[in-house]
């Protein structure tokens, strides 16, 4: 049963201890006037997952900031466990026993993980001296109890985005919170990393913890939660019971409409295709570290074919992704592109190239978080608006609008980029790369943090390069848009390509590619086509 | 041989020993994520206070503290404007190092009748320690021994330096905050804090480096600092922001600049020559180590 009104009497079990309770929360940025939150009313009850959604925008994330201190409301107050309480800074929210991880990681990465983990609740010795070495052991047991992939003395920047994940979540469970707030955790996750990291939620929840989950997969909703909550537009618009919903329902509540699932057929590979992009035997070995980072890799992507590359985290797609785009150099073999070498081309001479390149790393890579949205959109095209050296301020408006309006960017030219909900953010590296594109365009995770209909939207402009003839890389963590969308792909496991697959001619399953990517099985040599 | 470079080698440490300070001070704020060019504003009103408060208190112990307490200040004033009126941080600097040349000046001219050079005939020389087990070491005894108490405490402040940044809480906050202080803010901290910290421990520095100078002259001279904070801030960076990367920076310039002193008055060269030499040094000196650590991020 469907529950649209959210006020008090609308929950039945009101023997349920209510964890937090938030009433009436209405939030402003005054910077920019945005109503990001409008008279929100939530209940977390003690031992549940609440699932939060909505699409992109629709203020979830601050919901969840005013709940851990990190902004104040204008109106409303928060109970927490039935006390009325002021949270005005995440060390507060803490002492009460509230931990969030973010929507982007936050952490340090010159840092280890366990300086990670206790940075600001560091454990002391001889009086003044941070504990090093307790330090590691704190974290190191709690990482042993919950079946982490991640060791304390590591660098920070030596992980995959699932393992930081981890961290952060590390993070929350060494200050021993009780109820805790998980931003988009899955985003970027593998589905292996994503299922173990629903093992750890569960068995947070045996331990009588609380969860709320903010997440746009309408599966792992289904999967997850006790309760689902849905936003749009800054208002909470339904509530209910997740085995009273199926995931239509849910995903009308969130649009105001269905949406279809993500499957598209691909298409038969156009004729006429030219390679575009070969890398030959190339290795990336890091210095004093025995195993290389990528080893003798050798792989063609072609006009007009969709190359997607699959593999769980910290084997070898991320430096795939630098090694295509320039970021990193390579230790052997060979780049060419349109049969000029580019071994030792960078990103710069790549890009003038005619490469288009959707990070990733968005935040680091793909914006500057401190520049206009206006700016972080135009940065390829300033010479195109401006003229001897100036930008052409009417010439920018308007390519802003045309862009925005195409790409539904939630936001203004003026505003700083950093204030962008986290898939607006997406969305702006996605309209600016997509719109300089020539005949090579890379994109990594393209998908992260958007929701469904942004996420289907920009399957529709893969698949219109495509046909445009666009040689297109994906390097994703999602095998279902890896499935859906590539002609060719491969499987890569610790830094080998252990699998090559042509989609387009033969069908692949995902149990198939899964097993490959755990390395439970190996292709041996086989041919490109 | 020895006979010329036992002397440039002592020289070396009196040379180095204030870049060292005030450099150690200075990686505080650059590591909290402040780019500090107020050094050599922070040192000049060191060194003034330092002696002018010697004079007249007859105790160059109160003098120096009082150095201590005016470049504190003018450190926290710096910090209070950038980091919570939100000033740029490098215009402020900018405008504290005018302010200081700017009063120093005027103050020297209230105080003492003159714009130049004002000598003070009260001043004790500094002490020098001498340790006889120490000098009997061949070679380096002579070369550790000898020295004021800057210099020794300037050694003894570096260790403590690499233990608060490398071994304290607070070290690590520090530098969380100059590497991505968002991190602090998600976990209630306040990076401005921790900066704002750096900031009085640039200005408690910087005070004992400027005080070295006028103390060790026994005279105030307009603008003693002679441009030593910004090869300060140099010495930082050539030193790859690590306490003992700093020492050998400093080392470095030390040796180059006793070098030509020396140079100067023994060897038949042209001056302007050998005055550049230390320059000359810097510029190679930075590039061999941008080269070197270029070499080292990259992978393969
Ligand atoms: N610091 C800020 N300053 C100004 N406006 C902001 C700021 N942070 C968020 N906003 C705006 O508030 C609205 C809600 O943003 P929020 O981040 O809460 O959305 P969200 O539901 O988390 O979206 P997503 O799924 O894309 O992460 C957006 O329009 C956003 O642009
Ligand atoms: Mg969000």
């Amino acid at each position: 049963m469907l529950m649209h009104d959210v006020s008090e009497k609308a929950y039945p079990n009101d023997r349920m201890i209510r964890a937090v309770q938030m009433d009436n929360i209405t939030k402003i940025y005054e910077e920019t006037g945005t109503l990001a939150n409008n008279q929100v009313n939530l209940v977390l009850h003690k031992g549940e997952i609440l699932c939060l959604a909505g699409e992109n925008g629709a203020g979830k994330t601050t919901l969840m900031k005013i709940l851990y201190g990190m902004e104040r409301p204008d109106t409303g107050s928060i109970a927490i466990y039935g006390r009325r309480v002021h949270i005005n800074s995440p060390l507060e929210a803490n002492r009460l026993g509230i931990g969030m991880v973010h929507q982007h990681v936050m952490l340090i990465d010159d840092f280890t993980v366990a300086q990670n983990v206790t940075l600001g609740k560091e454990p002391i010795i001889h009086a003044v001296a941070y504990d090093e070495k307790r330090a590691e052991q704190l974290v190191e047991d709690i990482i042993l109890r919950h079946h982490f992939s991640i060791i304390a003395n590591q660098l920070v920047s030596s992980l995959s985005i699932g393992q930081k994940q981890q961290v952060e979540i590390v993070k929350m469970l060494y200050r021993n919170v009780d109820i805790l707030i998980l931003d988009e955790p899955t985003a970027v996750l593998t589905e292996q990393e994503i299922r173990a990291l629903f093992v750890t939620l569960r068995s947070l929840i045996e331990q009588g913890k609380s969860l709320i989950l903010i997440t746009h997969k309408l599966n792992e909703i289904k999967a997850i939660s006790d309760r689902v909550a849905i936003m749009r537009q800054g208002r909470m618009i339904a509530e209910a019971k997740t085995d009273s919903v199926d995931e239509y329902e849910i995903s009308r509540m969130m649009m105001g409409k269905n949406v279809g699932s993500n499957i598209h057929k691909p298409s038969p590979v156009l004729s006429g295709r030219r390679e575009i992009f070969r890398v030959s035997n190339v290795s990336v070995i890091k210095r004093d570290s025995g195993n290389p980072l990528l080893n003798n890799i050798s792989f063609s992507s072609y006009s007009g074919e969709i190359l997607g590359f699959a593999g769980v985290g910290g084997n070898g797609l991320t430096e795939l992704e630098g090694i295509l785009t320039g970021m990193l150099s390579v230790s052997q073999g060979t780049l060419e592109y349109r049969d000029t070498d580019v071994t030792k081309a960078d990103t710069r001479k790549l890009r003038a190239m005619g490469m288009a390149y959707v990070p990733g790393d968005r935040l680091h890579t793909g914006v500057a978080l401190e520049a206009t949205v206006g700016e972080s959109l135009i940065i390829h095209a300033r010479h195109r608006l401006s003229r001897i050296g100036f930008m052409q301020r009417k010439k920018l408006a308007q390519y802003y609008r045309t862009l925005s309006h195409k790409y539904a960017i939630q936001g203004s030219m003026h505003m700083l980029t950093r204030m962008l909900s986290g898939g607006n953010i997406q969305k702006l590296i996605l309209a600016r790369e997509i719109d300089q594109w020539r005949d090579l365009i890379i994109f990594s995770e393209p998908t992260w943090g958007l929701d469904s209909a942004s996420s289907q939207f920009v399957y529709d402009q893969i698949w219109l390069l495509k046909e445009q003839g666009a040689a297109i890389v994906l390097i994703s963590s999602n095998i279902d848009e890896i499935l859906s969308l590539s002609d060719k792909i491969i499987v890569m496991h610790r830094g080998k390509i252990v699998a090559r697959f042509n989609h387009s001619t033969n069908e692949v399953t995902k149990e198939k590619i899964g097993t490959y990517m755990l390395g439970l099985a190996h292709q041996g040599a086989t041919d490109d086509d | 041989m020895m006979q010329t470079l036992g002397p440039i080698l002592n020289s070396a440490v009196v040379i180095m020993t204030p870049l060292l300070l005030a450099a150690t001070g200075g990686l505080f704020t650059e590591l909290s994520g402040m780019l500090n060019i107020a050094l050599e504003g922070l040192m000049l009103i060191g060194a003034f206070g330092a002696i002018v408060f010697t004079h007249y208190s007859g105790s160059m112990f109160i003098g120096i503290l009082a150095g201590i307490l005016c470049s504190m200040l003018l450190a926290s004033l710096i910090a209070t404007v950038s980091l919570y009126l939100k000033a740029n941080v490098f215009i402020t600097g900018l405008a504290a190092n005018l302010l200081v040349s700017g009063l120093t000046v005027v103050l020297s001219f209230k105080l003492f009748g003159n714009k130049g050079v004002v000598s003070f005939v009260n001043i004790p020389q500094l002490p020098l320690l001498h340790l006889r087990w120490i000098e009997k070491i061949p070679v380096i005894g002579n070369l550790l021994m000898g020295h004021n108490g800057f210099v020794y405490f300037s050694w003894l402040l570096l260790l403590l330096c690499n233990f608060v940044l490398y071994r304290t809480p607070f070290g690590l906050r520090l530098q969380a905050s100059g590497l991505h202080d968002q991190v602090l803010v998600s976990l209630g901290l306040r990076p401005a804090h921790y900066r704002f910290i750096a900031f009085l421990v640039s200005g408690f520095t910087c005070a004992l480096s400027g005080a070295q100078l006028t103390l060790n002259l026994g005279a105030y001279v307009p603008n003693i600092t002679a441009g030593k904070g910004w090869i300060a801030l140099v010495v930082i960076f050539l030193g790859q922001k690590r306490p003992f990367g700093l020492l050998v920076a400093a080392c470095i310039f030390g040796l180059a600049d006793a070098f030509s002193n020396f140079a100067q008055g023994s060897w038949d060269i042209p001056a302007d020559f050998i005055l550049a030499i230390p320059y000359i040094l810097t510029l190679v000196a930075i590039i061999g180590v941008s080269i070197y650590t270029k070499r080292k991020s990259r992978i393969g």
